[in-house]
């Protein structure tokens, strides 16, 4: 590693991070970002558009389920974008969530709501929740940049 | 979001452009609810400059299918680029809805 690897702490750095409020009006930033992040990642659009889409409705459930719809909370993400992957790691400082808590319906069910879950899962190739050292939720999500066959 | 209405013969016709989410898509609802206590049909939503929508927003356009279906009316979505119907498509929600590739197919009779 080079020292232009290092920053002037000698810390290394391998992501981008990202911190807004819990504010449903910042969500087109952090779209803004995610999506960048995509097409660097190499990402066509179907894929972008599925990241995308994950990402929204993880943010989504933090602010109403976590935080409980109070606007001023702070969420964090963190970007890894590799050759091999882009993962997403989403930060909050609420009450940590079982997702199995969180409301799904089935999609054959056609009602208003109870999709956010089940789309970060179909959307993403890897999703993983975990109580993080805050008693909030840390919710990592990984989109391969080789997609599995089986995948559509 | 932006959110304009007009009217085309019959039909009550709303164009939106930017992008639907939790912030947004209660005021494409609050737009929604006052054609449909009108009763209006076809009530048709142009989606040609919506960029995207997230289940927030797929929310909002069920609730209003449902609410046309209890007065016999019509909603009919048009314009859908292929990342929104992407998303349609993944919500498993191409087949519920009456999808037109333009405004004057959904507008008409």
């Amino acid at each position: 590693m080079s020292d232009a690897d290092r920053s002037p702490s000698g810390e290394t750095l391998d992501h981008v991070a990202f911190r807004m409020p819990s504010h449903p009006r910042y969500l087109p930033l952090l779209r803004a970002l995610v999506g960048e992040s995509a097409t660097l990642v190499g990402f066509d659009s179907d894929l972008r558009t599925r990241v995308l889409l994950a990402v929204t409705e993880a943010v989504t459930n933090v602010i109403r389920h976590a935080y409980g719809g109070v606007l001023t909370k702070p969420i964090d993400l963190e970007v890894r974008a590799t050759d091999e992957s882009l993962r997403l790691d989403l930060i909050d400082y609420g009450l940590f969530i079982d997702p199995k808590h969180i409301a799904s319906r089935p999609l054959e069910d056609v009602r208003p709501g109870g999709l956010g879950v089940h789309l970060i899962k179909t959307t993403m190739d890897r999703v993983e929740y975990r109580e993080n050292a805050h008693g909030g939720t840390t919710l990592t999500m990984v989109k391969l940049v080789t997609q599995p066959k089986e995948s559509s | 979001m932006k959110v304009s209405q007009e009217t085309k013969g019959s039909a009550s016709l709303f164009i939106v452009e930017g992008q639907v989410d939790m912030h947004t898509s209660p005021e494409l609802r609050g737009h929604l609810r006052e054609a449909l206590t009108q009763q209006a049909s076809p009530l048709v939503v142009d989606l040609t400059s919506v960029g995207f929508i997230d289940s927030s927003g797929l929310a909002t356009l069920i609730e209003a299918l449902q609410a046309v279906g209890k007065y016999g009316g019509k909603l009919r979505l048009c314009g859908l680029t292929p990342e929104v119907r992407k998303l349609f498509d993944l919500a498993q929600l191409s087949t519920i809805f009456d999808l037109r590739d333009n405004r004057e197919d959904a507008c008409g009779d």
